[in-house]
Formats: structure tokens, sequence, C-alpha cells
């Protein structure tokens, strides 16, 4: 039992820190080699990534709207575009907002996807295959497609929810303007942004389900464990590692998720589905003040890192625990 | 174990297998359905959940569109070659980390688990710049290279898995034979990675396919050089009540994940997930 | 083996996007066989097919030098795209843009000045609805293009069933009353979106108020005052006349295309909008008649927006010269004589306003025109236009919010978003 645990919890990208198990690393070698070969990547992320990065950061210390865009020559500021932007009271709300709304779709997700696994696993040869295609399909689904299609499954006329809403005798839903209140363009945003992440959760969590050996199953049944006991001791613990992967890619995924949100209500009703990302974005391209989006982009990062300093943390943990 | 289990009790479960097919396929189902309605079935106050005449008016519209073909091409063109890139690079980085020793390794993996949180949409602005100074606007190039990178952490990440789930020892045996180690892990290690470069770039595909906001902003003058996605937000404005084109447009832009992920569904499910896993 | 096929296909489709690449490149310079291209974006719907290809085939018949490249943006993230384009090193060389958004790109030092070239253009009558704001801090940077304002377009044989006579409708109550008469029977008395927020600014404009107000250099929106609650009030009473969708503005779905399908008494819409209705339903071809929208009063016609776009020169662009050519033609008399009876826009010089004389929906927007308005000029506003919470209080209000507090909410929305810009 602990074999199997320390071999599912010391290798893949889950611990992308965790040295290769002994035995299967090869001795030491010294050499160019490895840097030659990482050497694209390297140059690439140095390039794309951290180049532009201190850009942004730059533009964050500068006072940045359209003139110096198109003109050049922005004034350094400091860090008074932080000061601005971490004392106005609506970019709080936003971050507020943004919690509450990874929280929700973080949430959401990892239950039904964890329930969706679950089941998979329980189902026959047949069952299987159709419930993964659907799975596999809904994933698939180009993300700007997709929200165009609920736009379309919510539209205040002609969508079919409201049509069907109606049908089962919920009157006031005739010609129900979902996207015009607040609380209901948010609950749209969350049930579509669910709808698109629980197929890889999903597949990902019911891979890993089919990891846990099937002995280990057995003995705990001949024990007389009941299924919610089994789930607990035995199952989740073997899943938790790819639990957590799944958990920390999904926290990444909602907190910056703007596309979804972009096309379908650009932030409004109001403020109502503004997250940091489309606070940035608004605030740098609608009102051409780039250097409060690039800070408050910025914020979004250290802000989402601590986030993930949980799982960080669990992952040196378990490398110290190898050694 | 599923065997002996009572019929009975596999009622709730296969519900809910159908309420899960229905729950994520009714979307397609319903955009697949629209495009092909006429136009007066779409607007009306009874929707009807299977079209009683189908018609090809809105592909046709859609296709019609002024540069449908070239933008289809253009994002086929960047698509596959910020993949293809990412996969090629990705390897290398991969098979380092994976195989070699060397020092700074877990500070090099642990930079591209925090690539993965990069905020793209607050480097639209200082990447335009950036392209702006060494001329590279209005080129496709450019997008590939941005959607390059974006996609080449998770790619490092998950490539890496794969590789350790293939004992080395393969490779050694086949060096022994008088394979250089490059050439060993061509011949030997190449083959039984292909589902997984293929599950990945799956990842890298959906990524770039649909990429927008970079596409809109860095292609200004060029417009033979938009993408789909652009296309497809300014269908939906020129079409905008158009559902029926819309839903056609969109069925459009969707087909060749669709398809492909159809057709790698064995990969998707099992080759790559279970390479994440197992590591 | 398989990887040597990866690496060939890869190799293969990294050049073919190179060449490709390259190739579109040469082919803006190469063509134009000697002479000059310039690259030209207007916008959408702006003008018709027809007139735009009339247009550039006499324009380079006028002009051999000069090849005219016409590009049509979509009114969306306009903005955005005009900004990239007057960022990047190579910018087209003329820009169509709404006249409400000059004044932000002169602020930004984007755009040609062009002071210079007013007086060989005739700048002394141009309208002051587009030249006005296609200025900044005296200079002028928009040359006035078109001009339009909304009118009540209506159907002749539907009034005519319900014994109403058109031009009696002279006062607001008058409206409500013969809109009233018309909403019976399967008939909508009047199609109007609950955001189409022009139509409410003129409504605001005719009790006095307005959407934004600035004291001492600083903007403050203005929804929550009485005037403006009064305003949004009898646009409510109007809107129920008729089945608009509460949640949307006249674009979608186009009303144009409401008017022809539907049993529609009336929309409000520049008189352009009526080709766009017998273009959708040839069968009204002569069924519809303008009138100007009714004032408060008999003597006063209502207040409206003035609309219209400014063409303007983006700094770096290549090729100012043949820019500012392009510019005197498509503004200057003769082209301007028949941009107006085709796309029935107001001229873009008082002295021509005699071409459009005879076309009645002209006419009937050269009433409203007297009382035209503008939003407020300056840098800010084009902010409030991207994020529009003019339009979420609207909805708020028609689907049952308190206006007073829904016109607070959206005030506050409106100051922050004129004074968050630099």
């Amino acid at each position: 039992m602990r074999g199997v645990k320390e071999r599912a919890a010391s290798t893949g990208p889950l611990t992308p820190l965790a040295p290769l198990p002994p035995g299967r690393a090869r001795p030491a070698r010294r050499g160019l080699w490895p840097y030659v070969l990482i050497a694209p990547a390297v140059a690439g992320m140095v390039y794309l990534l951290v180049y532009p990065l201190l850009r942004a950061v730059l533009i964050s210390l500068q006072d940045f709207g359209l003139r110096q865009l198109i003109m050049g020559e922005a004034e350094f500021v400091g860090l008074r575009n932080y000061e601005t932007l971490l004392g106005d009271p609506r970019f709080w709300e936003v971050v507020r907002r943004t919690f509450v709304f990874m929280v929700l779709c973080v949430v959401l997700i990892l239950v039904i996807s964890t329930l969706v696994a679950v089941m998979v696993e329980r189902l026959g040869r047949f069952g299987r295959t159709a419930v993964l295609s659907a799975l596999v399909l809904a994933w698939a689904m180009p993300v700007v497609a997709a929200t165009t299609v609920f736009q379309w499954l919510f539209h205040s006329e002609f969508g079919i929810v409201n049509w069907l809403l109606t049908g089962i005798g919920f009157e006031s839903f005739d010609r129900y303007p979902w996207f015009a209140n607040g609380p209901a363009a948010f609950a749209i945003l969350v049930t579509l942004i669910v709808w698109q992440s629980v197929p890889f959760a999903a597949v990902t969590l019911y891979s890993a389900l089919t990891t846990v050996p099937a002995e280990l199953y057995e003995s705990a049944r001949l024990d007389g464990a009941t299924d919610r006991k089994i789930f607990t001791a035995i199952t989740f613990p073997m899943i938790r590692p790819i639990f957590m992967l799944v958990l920390s890619l999904e926290v990444i995924w909602t907190f910056k998720a703007f596309v979804q949100i972009w096309v379908m209500t650009r932030g409004g009703p109001g403020d109502a589905t503004t997250i940091l990302p489309v606070y940035a974005v608004q605030t740098a391209l609608s009102s051409q003040r780039y250097d409060l989006g690039s800070a408050a982009s910025m914020v979004t990062v250290v802000l989402m890192s601590g986030v993930l300093v949980l799982y960080f943390r669990q992952m040196f943990k378990q490398e110290d625990e190898l050694k | 174990m599923t065997v002996t289990r009572p019929r009975i009790r596999r009622i709730p479960l296969n519900a809910a297998a159908a309420v899960t097919v229905l729950v994520c396929l009714f979307p397609v189902y319903w955009m697949i359905s629209t495009a092909f309605k006429p136009s007066r079935d779409i607007q009306s106050d009874r929707p009807r959940l299977i079209p009683y005449t189908w018609t090809l008016d809105h592909f046709r519209k859609a296709v019609e569109a002024d540069g449908f073909g070239l933008f289809w091409r253009n994002s086929i063109l960047v698509t596959l070659s910020a993949v293809l890139l990412a996969l090629l690079v990705a390897l290398a980085a991969a098979f380092a980390v994976a195989r070699l020793q060397w020092r700074g390794r877990s500070q090099f993996m642990l930079m591209v688990f925090v690539a993965q949180m990069a905020p793209w949409e607050s480097l639209i602005i200082p990447i335009y710049i950036i392209s702006r100074d060494t001329d590279m606007l209005d080129r496709l190039p450019t997008l590939t290279l941005v959607y390059f990178m974006i996609t080449l952490p998770f790619t490092i990440v998950v490539l890496r898995g794969f590789i350790a789930t293939i004992p080395p020892e393969l490779e050694e045996a086949a060096q022994v034979d008088g394979c250089t180690r490059a050439g060993a892990f061509r011949h030997v290690a190449f083959p039984l990675l292909a589902p997984g470069l293929m599950a990945t770039s799956l990842f890298g595909y959906i990524t770039a396919w649909n990429e927008f906001a970079y596409a809109n902003f860095l292609i200004i003058k060029q417009q033979d050089n938009r993408t789909l996605p652009v296309w497809l937000s300014s269908f939906q404005n020129t079409f905008g009540t158009d559902w029926g084109a819309t839903m056609a447009a969109s069925t459009l832009f969707a087909l060749p994940a669709l398809v492909i992920f159809l057709l790698l569904q064995r990969h998707v499910t099992s080759g790559f997930a279970a390479g994440a896993v197992k590591g | 083996m398989k990887f040597r096929v990866l690496a060939a296909v890869s190799a293969l489709v990294m050049t073919t996007g190179l060449s490709a690449c390259s190739s579109s490149g040469d082919s803006d310079g190469g063509s134009g066989g000697g002479g000059t291209t310039i690259d030209v974006w207007l916008m959408r719907d702006s003008v018709s097919a027809e007139f735009q290809a009339e247009f550039v085939k006499g324009f380079e018949a006028a002009h051999p030098d000069i090849e005219v490249k016409v590009q049509i943006q979509e009114w969306d993230g306009i903005g955005q795209k005009v900004t990239a384009a007057l960022a990047s090193n190579d910018a087209p060389d003329v820009i169509e843009t709404g006249n409400t958004q000059v004044a932000q790109f002169a602020e930004s030092g984007g755009l040609l000045d062009l002071s210079d070239r007013v007086e060989e253009m005739g700048g002394e009558d141009w309208l002051k609805g587009l030249a006005e704001p296609g200025a900044y801090e005296g200079k002028q940077y928009g040359i006035p293009y078109y001009a339009a304002n909304r009118v009540v377009i209506y159907r002749t044989d539907l009034f005519e069933q319900a014994g109403i006579d058109a031009k009696a409708v002279k006062t607001r109550d008058q409206w409500i009353e013969a809109t009233e008469k018309l909403d019976k029977g399967g008939n909508q008395g009047i199609y109007l979106p609950g955001q189409m927020w022009y139509a409410l600014g003129g409504f605001i404009w005719d009790e006095g108020g307005d959407f934004a107000t600035e004291s001492g250099g600083t903007w403050k929106g203005a929804l929550d005052t009485p005037e403006a609650v009064r305003g949004m009030e009898f646009y409510a009473r109007l809107q129920a006349l008729g089945k608009g969708p509460k949640d949307s503005d006249e674009a979608e779905p186009p009303q144009a295309e409401v008017m022809a399908t539907g049993k529609v008494a009336q929309v409000i819409s520049s008189p352009g909008g009526a080709k766009a209705v017998i273009e959708n339903n040839p069968a009204l071809k002569d069924k519809l008649g303008f009138f100007p929208i009714p004032g408060k009063t008999a003597d006063t016609p209502g207040a409206v927006f003035t609309g219209g776009s400014d063409l303007v020169v983006p700094t770096v662009a290549g090729n100012h010269e043949a820019a500012v050519t392009f510019i005197k033609e498509l503004t200057g008399d003769e082209w301007q004589k028949k941009l107006a009876v085709a796309m029935s826009y107001v001229p873009n010089k008082t002295t021509l306003a005699g071409a459009v004389a005879a076309d009645p929906g002209a006419s009937a927007m050269a009433v409203g025109a007297a009382n035209g308005h503008a939003t407020p000029n300056t840098p800010g506003w084009a902010a409030v236009e991207a994020e529009n919470p003019i339009k979420d209080y609207m909805t708020a209000v028609l689907t049952g919010g308190d206006p007073r507090r829904e016109g607070a909410k959206a005030s506050e929305e409106i100051t922050r978003a004129m004074n968050s810009g630099s």
C-alpha cells in the first residue's frame, strides 16, 4: 500500500519538483546537453513571457495612457497607480467577486467531476464509452463557439431555456432577460464555465480512479467496509495528488476566465460579472488607462500565487517526505 | 464487482449517466440543429427540438461570407505551426528534465509551472509594443509565437510525465546495440510517446484555435491575416440576429476540434489523462 | 521514423507560414502599378456597397495615381481597433470615426492636424454638429463626413386604418394617444427596443437634462436628476406600446427587419432605415412615411442626437497627401450630394441641404436637426460609450427597477468612466 501511494505521489506533473524514482534516474551526467535541450524553452520563456511581463511591470509604474502608447515617452510615477487602484472601493468589490466566482466554480467543478468520474467507473462498457464520448465532445467545443451557443440558449425571446421554464409553469420566465439581471448573468457564466471545465476534470479523475488496484477494494469489502467508507479511506487518498493537480489547474483557469465573460457580457450588467481579468482589460482598453490595467494584472498575479502557495507547499512537503 | 451488482441498483446509475450525456451534448446538439433550421423555425415562439425541415442556407451564408476560406487557412496554419513548435521545444526540455540530472532542474520546472499562471490578457499591451518595435505587427508568425508560448508550459509538464513512464532500460538496451543516445530515444522511446504527443497537442490545438484577444489586437491593417475567432465575432456583429447563420459559423468553427477529439477519443481519455496520472 | 515525419511536416508548416505572410506583405506594396495605394477604413453600413463602388471607381478615374483599398470595420470594439492602428507603425491612411470619438484620439496625438486644409475644403459651411466634435483645442482633426438624426418612420396603411393623420402628431401627448390607438389587434404601436439610448437622450434633452454635466472641469453623470427621470418615464410609457425587447438595442434584432416582417406601425430610426425595411420587404415600398420626433409642445420638435462621422488621418499613415486628396473628394460638394441622396443623410455642409429637399425622410430629419444635440464633447465620453452603463440602466428601469435608484447607480458609473481617462 505504501509503495503504491509513493508511486502515485512521487511522479507525474503533479510533483514536478520531485526527484525521479530511484533506479530510474541515470547516474549524474555532467555536460552541456541538458542545457542545450532546455535552451529553446528557456529562450522562448524569457523573450515571450518574462520580457513582456517586465514591460508590463514597467507600465504599471508609469503614467501610461493612450497618448503614451502612441507617442512613447511615459513618465515614471512610482507606485502611484497601485495607490489609486488599492484605494478604489470598486476594485475591492471586484476582488471579492473574483473570489466568490472562483470558489463557486471550482467547488462545483470538483464535486460534479468527482461524481461523474466515480459514476463512469461503475458503468458498463457501453455506458462508459457513451459518457466519455459526450464529455470529450463538450470538452472539444471551442470557447467562443460555446459562449455563443449559451447566449443563444438563454436568449430572452427565442431562447430554449425560457421556453422550457415557461412551459413547465414558470410564467415569469416569459421573455426573461437573463443578461440584464446581474445575478442571473453571473449564474449563466458559472454554468458555462462549469460545463466547459467538468469534462477535463472528470476524465482526469476517472483515469486516476482506474489506477487504484482492484485488490484494495476487494480486501476492504471483505473487511465489511461501506461504499462511502471505501471512498474516503481508500479511493480518495489514492487519487488525492491528481485531485490536487486538477484543483490547482482549475483555480488558475477560473481565476483567468476572460474570453467567456468578455464575449458574453463584457463584465455587465453594471459590474455584476466583472472579475479581475475583465476589470484589467476594461481599464486598459476601454478607459485607455494601460498603467492602471497593468497594475491590476500584477495584483491579480500576486493574489493567484497566494492561492496557489498552498499547493506548492504541499508539493514541497511531498518532496521532503521522499528524501 | 459490477457484474454481481443487482440490475435494479443500476437504474439510478444509468439514469445519472443519461443525464450527464444529455447535459454535455445538448448545447452541441442545439448549435448544430439550429444551424440546419430555417429562420422562421428559429425565431418562433415554440422552439422545435428536432428540425421539421432542414436547410443548408445558413451554411451557405457563412461560407460565402467574406474571406471565410482564407481565415480558415490562417487559423489552421497558425495553430499547427504553434503546436508543432511547442511539441518540439517541449520534447527536448521534457527529455532533459525526465532523463538527465543537472543543476537547476527543479528551478526550471518551477519556472515552467509558474509560467502556466501567466496573465496573458494583460500582456497584450507589452506584446503589442514589442511587436510594433520589432516590426512584427500584422503578421501571422507573431501569433504563432504567442500561441507557442501560451501552450508551451502545459506541454512540457505533461510530456515530462509521459517520458517518465517509459523505462530507460529500453533505450539503454538500444544503446548497447550501437545506437547513439539520441538515436535510441528516437527509435525506442518516441513511438511509445506518440499517444502522449497526440493528446498533449490537442490541448495546444484547442488553445491556439480558440484564441481571440491577440488575434484581434495584433492583426490590424492586414485583414487578410485575420483568424477564425476574430471572424466569428465580427460575423456575429454582422449577422448578429441571424442566429441560424451564427450557429452555422460556430459549427464550422467547432467542427475540426470536435472531429479530432472524437477520432482521438481513446487517446484523450486514456492516453492523456493516464499519462498525467501515472507519470 | 515518426519523428522525422513530424519534423518535416513542422518545417513545412513553418515555411509556408512565413512565406504566406511575406507574400501578403509583398502584394501590399507591389500592387498599384507604381502609384500610391491608400487604405481606407469605413464603418459597417455607413455607405452602401453600390455607393462605395461608384465612388472608388470615380475617384480612381480622377486620380489615376492613387489606388484605394477600402476595408469595412465593425462598430463593436472599434475604439480598440483604431487605438491599435494609431499606435502602430503602419496605420491605414484614412479612418472614419464616430463624431463623438474624435476628441480622445486627437488628445492622444495620433491624428494629423488638418487645420490648414479647412479653408480649401470649404470648412466655413460645415455642420456644427460634425465640425465641433472634430476639433480639439482649436485645431481641426476630423473632417465632417455625413450626419443623420432620428425621425419616426411609420406605416401609412396602418395609420390610415386607425384613422390617424401623421401630420397632426406634433406633441408627445398626441404621439402617445396615436400610438395607443395603433397598438391593437396584433399590431405593434411602436417597436422600441429597451436600449435605444440615443432616443432616451432626446427625451432627456427635451426635459432640460443631459447624460452628464460639467462643473469646474470634472464631469458628473446626471441620470439621477428629476429631468432624466422624467425622460426615462416617457421612454418607458412609449416602449410599453409595442413588443420591443427590453434587453437589447436597435441592432439586435435589426429593427428594420422587425418592421419589415411584423405589423409594426412605427420605429425610431434615421431615414436611411426605411431603405433597409424595403430591402427586406419590397411590399412596403409605398407604405412608409416620416415625421420628426414630436416634442413636448407643438412649436418645438423633439430633441435629437446629431449622429454622424468624421474622417481622420493617422499621424503614422504613409501617404498623408493622398489621404487628404481622398478626403477632399469624398467630403466635396459633388459626392456629398450623391451620398446624401443615396443614403438619406444630412450632407456635411449647410449649403448642400437643398440636395435632399425632395426627399420626405430627409426633410423630416431637417426639422428635427434644428433641435440637434451632441453627447458631452470630452475625451472621457468615449469610455462611457465603451462600457455603456446607460443601456444597463434602461433595461433595469424597464424591468421594474426604481428609476431614481438605478439612475443614481448609472450616474456613478458614468462619472467614474468619464474621469478615469487620462
